[in-house]
């Protein structure tokens, strides 16, 4: 799964650790914060933007087991929203665990995963969070 | 600003239309419009028509059927709000003395895409990773649940309110009624939700014909149904935190549209709102002022939203009963309160509605609520 490509504008790196981190931006005059990163900021509009390491841990906001979805996604799938503490939401795949295991307000931590298959059929990969 | 009042109203029942053009699928609801307001063709000044999906010059290519032509046309886009949007625009045009007589569509054909969730933009983020309507709509109600305690029969029951309303109206894409057991056993779609939490996709158009209250009685002597506020908002967009329990753009749009047409949630007698999917209806009672924070699912319980119940929630069985050909929503929901305030709703009619609401919200985009909203405030 190493070799599957990213998604576009995903921002991942993966660390000296071997474990991935997503990168988005803050603005360098005003301090808003977003991801994916961007290239004008919508607060205050400059475009002094840096890249923000995001911490690669936080917590469930809410999720839902998606039995129906566009082709290419492998279903059922958990689609979730990750609250990080730089106060960044984070759309995601949830990985690793079923539904059942989930619980508002859990700590997640980000991971990479295989989440479908592109127009191309190679496999789509992106990041993801799992329970930590 | 002068009062402007709907004189006409039209629409074909929704459903599904593979075979039909979006033209075909919309003139009779414009025949209809025109000949319950009893203008003529060369009355209309304007025309705007909405729909998300419908594809270059949906006005034209409809009005091209029955001959209205030659006139200012304009295609408005705003998701599920479209044609709500739409209606707002030629609000603006008569309300400002600009145009005496405009005409509004709202019409969708979604069959044209095969089944399955509403394509949504594929250049947003959140779409290009996954998300579909459901799923966001599924973790609101996630969310909500466990907020507030919300239980899944509950949930359900607001799918069988809808089911029940739209057995009465022949316009509605399902008049079969179900039970609370059929919700919960119907299969997944995206969790907490069935399929029958959600609605449907199809074909459909209405449309509405408006002019000055004082130029109404002209035309028709039916009562002119008076626009008391004409609202339209965009979400508000949040890279942080949000609280999807409560949906802001509604709550901002119904603060306005009170305020314009000098009403309070308490003065309503009937509404049809955005109910998308089942928590939507329960998220808008709430964001509306039908009720406090928490306390949605005593409406649905006490039968206070049914029909004979004390404030009637879409009685036209609403999006997941009528069903959702998305651009034509807005002016759909228009349609029913129209005919409610003039007391020609028969075996689902709200005795003595007088004042009505009409809601309709749209847009799954990363970092929205919602992209868009319309409220619309109305009385005989």
């Amino acid at each position: 799964m190493g070799e599957a490509p990213f998604l576009p504008g995903d921002g991942i790196a993966i660390g000296d650790d071997g474990r991935p981190r997503l990168t988005g931006s803050e603005c360098a005059d005003c301090g808003a914060r977003v991801y994916p990163a961007v290239a004008v900021c919508h607060a205050c509009m400059s475009e002094n933007l840096r890249p923000l390491a995001l911490s690669p841990v936080g917590t469930l906001y809410s999720w839902s087991v998606v039995h129906v979805a566009p082709k290419g996604w492998t279903t059922p799938y958990i689609a979730a929203y990750v609250d990080l503490p730089e106060g960044v939401r984070v759309f995601t795949h949830v990985v690793g665990t079923y539904a059942a295991c989930l619980a508002i307000d859990m700590k997640m931590r980000l991971c990479t995963a295989v989440l479908g298959t592109g127009e191309d059929g190679k496999p789509m990969a992106s990041y993801a969070f799992t329970p930590d | 600003m002068r009062e402007v009042s709907v004189v006409g109203v039209g629409m074909v029942p929704f459903g599904k239309y593979r075979d039909k053009t979006l033209a075909d699928i919309a003139w009779p609801a414009v025949k209809h419009a025109i000949q319950d307001a009893g203008v003529q063709k060369k009355d209309i000044e304007v025309a705007y028509c909405g729909t998300a999906l419908g594809g270059m010059m949906s006005g034209q290519r409809i009005l091209k059927s029955v001959g209205i032509t030659g006139l200012p046309i304009v295609n408005v886009e705003n998701a599920c709000s479209s044609s709500s949007s739409a209606f707002r625009q030629a609000w603006i045009g008569v309300a400002s003395g600009i145009y005496d007589v405009a005409l509004v569509i709202g019409v969708e054909k979604l069959t044209k895409f095969g089944g399955g969730t509403l394509p949504l933009e594929k250049e947003d983020f959140e779409v290009t990773h996954g998300l579909v309507m459901p799923a966001l709509y599924g973790m609101r109600a996630q969310r909500y649940m466990h907020d507030f305690g919300l239980a899944p029969d509950t949930l359900a029951k607001v799918a069988v309110k809808a089911r029940a309303h739209g057995a009465l109206n022949e316009d509605a894409q399902f008049r079969k009624p179900v039970t609370v057991e059929e919700v919960m056993a119907a299969r997944a779609v995206a969790e907490p939700f069935t399929l029958l939490h959600c609605c449907p996709s199809g074909d459909g158009a209405a449309a509405a014909v408006i002019c000055p209250t004082e130029m109404a009685a002209r035309f028709t002597s039916k009562a002119p149904i008076r626009v008391l506020a004409s609202e339209v908002n965009s979400g508000r967009y949040m890279t942080g935190f949000r609280d999807m329990t409560t949906p802001e753009i509604t709550v901002r749009g119904a603060h306005e549209a009170y305020e314009i047409a000098g009403v309070g949630p308490e003065d309503l007698d009937v509404l049809e709102v955005h109910d998308a999917f089942t928590i939507a209806e329960i998220l808008y009672y709430e964001a509306l002022g039908l009720c406090a924070r928490g306390d949605a699912a005593r409406l649905i319980e006490d039968g206070d939203t049914s029909l004979g119940g004390r404030i009637p929630v879409n009685p036209s069985g609403g999006l997941l009963a009528k069903g959702h050909p998305i651009g034509a929503t807005g002016v759909a929901q228009i349609v029913e309160v129209v005919r409610q305030l003039r007391g020609e709703c028969r075996n689902r009619q709200v005795e003595g509605a007088k004042v009505a609401l009409t809601h309709c919200t749209g847009g799954g985009i990363s970092g929205f609520d919602h992209g868009a909203c319309s409220i619309h405030i109305f009385a005989r």
